[in-house]
């Protein structure tokens, strides 16, 4: 794209946008250790997650102060204004990300005394959810519509495996009353992860927007797709 | 976060055409090096306020002042002042562009020749290069330096302006409503040209255009009536305004 006649605004952007990626980075990092501090037991990982929230609570206030400066000093328009929303909502969800990631460490603290035996598939859960932010911001980065379309339709996969995952601790509570209390903590803990799947998903329905300018939340996948093809 | 410099005082400034005041007992200090809007509605004083800081209302007739105006803690308006040494110190840009009848070339070198700040040939040569390229003109004239300035186009005609105030090695212009004349992109180039300016140069421009006074300043003063209603740091004026009247205003509830 060209540059802006006001180079500043140009600078402004870029900085927004690295800011929101760095912020994507910490959250990546969070849920990565936060499921690990789980899976290994890691009392000390578990801390280190819960503190480096707050990077990532000070990165969202960094960039709503810049977004706020941006659309008082620039008044963006047209793909710079779309740009300027979705920021304002990724930046919401990545902030969220990280409590739900500092949650699952919280988790971890609290199953100290009582580990679970059975971990069911929550690293694999992991994984999959990993990758779901991974590539949904990677279609914010390049702003790839239809890596944020492959995000969009995953997440479906995402919430079947955790009602799987959510069956399968519900037999073990059942077989021992004793592990009750540390599998409530293991369906909560991938309940997180369900929900950080579903902001990833929010950040690649932003990448459309963006892109695009269509706003396909809470359109069915099929539909939305259609609505892109139409536009090509 | 460097220390700011007061590049210029005013004090309790007042002014009188004829029997009508015009301004209430004004006090604003003007940082070095940063832009600084005035702005409020049509009759508020933010004009009048400009001129007073190179003395430009000494012409007009009945017109009378109180208060005080320093630059670099020297008071203007002392007896012993040369006013058109204040000009070549405080320069000015007006609404309308006005070039000479003369050269493209001519335009920048005339004040120069006469203030004595560079001889003619390759001195005054450069003189005009650079500060054409200050202007972000150059490459624009640079193959048609003898045709007449009138010739360019408005924004251009501008930007001619800015750089023949900039000749005469300024430290601070006064821009009273630059682009009022201008189409949008035309705009767009003064304000980035303003923008770059600011390492150099002190500014204050007078705008009937908010949005432009957000875009490009720095600090931001508003005027009502011959009051300063607020002034401030741009960003916080703009979203989070002090006083009900400001607020009233850059939101477009006035009146």
């Amino acid at each position: 794209m060209p540059q802006h006649t006001m180079k500043r605004f140009d600078a402004e952007l870029d900085q927004l946008k690295e800011h929101i990626l760095t912020m994507g980075g910490l959250v990546e990092n969070a849920i990565r250790d936060s499921v690990e501090s789980m899976l290994e037991q890691d009392q000390e990982l578990a801390e280190k997650t819960i503190e480096r929230d707050k990077a990532i609570n000070a990165l969202e206030v960094q960039s709503d102060e810049l977004t706020r400066s941006i659309l008082v000093r620039r008044q963006p328009a047209a793909g710079d204004l779309r740009f300027i929303i979705a920021a304002i909502k990724v930046v919401t969800d990545l902030e969220r990300m990280g409590d739900l990631a500092a949650g699952i460490a919280e988790g971890m603290l609290r199953t100290r005394k009582f580990p679970p035996t059975e971990y069911s598939n929550l690293e694999i859960i992991g994984e999959k959810v990993l990758l779901q932010v991974n590539r949904a911001l990677d279609a914010y980065s390049r702003g790839d519509i239809d890596l944020a379309m492959e995000v969009i339709e995953k997440d479906k996969k995402i919430d079947k495996r955790y009602k799987t995952m959510y069956r399968e601790v519900l037999t073990y509570m059942m077989e021992d009353p004793r592990s009750i209390s540390s599998s409530l903590i293991l369906t909560n803990v991938a309940k997180n992860l369900e929900r950080i799947a579903d902001h990833a998903t929010n950040i690649a329905e932003m990448v459309v927007y963006i892109i695009r300018g269509h706003d396909i939340r809470h359109v069915d996948h099929e539909a939305a797709a259609r609505l892109l093809t139409e536009g090509a | 976060m460097q220390e700011a410099a007061k590049k210029i005082s005013i004090s309790a400034l007042k002014l009188w055409y004829g029997e009508s005041r015009a301004l209430h007992g004004i006090s604003l200090d003007i940082e070095a090096k940063r832009v600084t809007a005035l702005i409020g509605p049509s009759g508020c004083g933010k004009s009048t306020l400009l001129r007073c800081i190179n003395r430009m209302n000494d012409h007009i007739p009945g017109c009378r002042i109180e208060g005080k105006v320093t630059l670099e803690g020297q008071d203007i308006y002392a007896e012993d002042v040369d006013v058109v040494q204040l000009r070549s110190q405080v320069g000015m840009v007006f609404q309308k562009p006005n070039p000479f009848p003369k050269s493209i070339y001519e335009n920048i070198a005339y004040a120069p020749r006469i203030h004595g700040i560079a001889k003619d040939g390759p001195e005054m040569d450069a003189l005009v290069e650079s500060s054409f390229k200050k202007a972000s003109l150059w490459d624009e004239v640079k193959d048609k330096l003898q045709q007449p300035g009138t010739a360019l186009s408005g924004g251009q005609q501008q930007r001619l302006c800015i750089a023949r105030t900039i000749a005469v090695r300024p430290e601070v212009i006064l821009m009273d409503e630059p682009c009022s004349a201008l189409d949008p992109i035309a705009t767009a180039k003064i304000e980035e040209l303003i923008d770059e300016l600011k390492n150099e140069f002190t500014i204050i421009i007078v705008t009937h255009n908010m949005q432009q006074a957000a875009r490009v300043s720095d600090f931001t003063a508003f005027f009502y009536l011959g009051d300063l209603i607020e002034f401030g740091n741009t960003n916080t004026l703009f979203t989070s305004p002090a006083n009900k009247q400001t607020e009233d205003y850059i939101t477009g509830r006035f009146g």
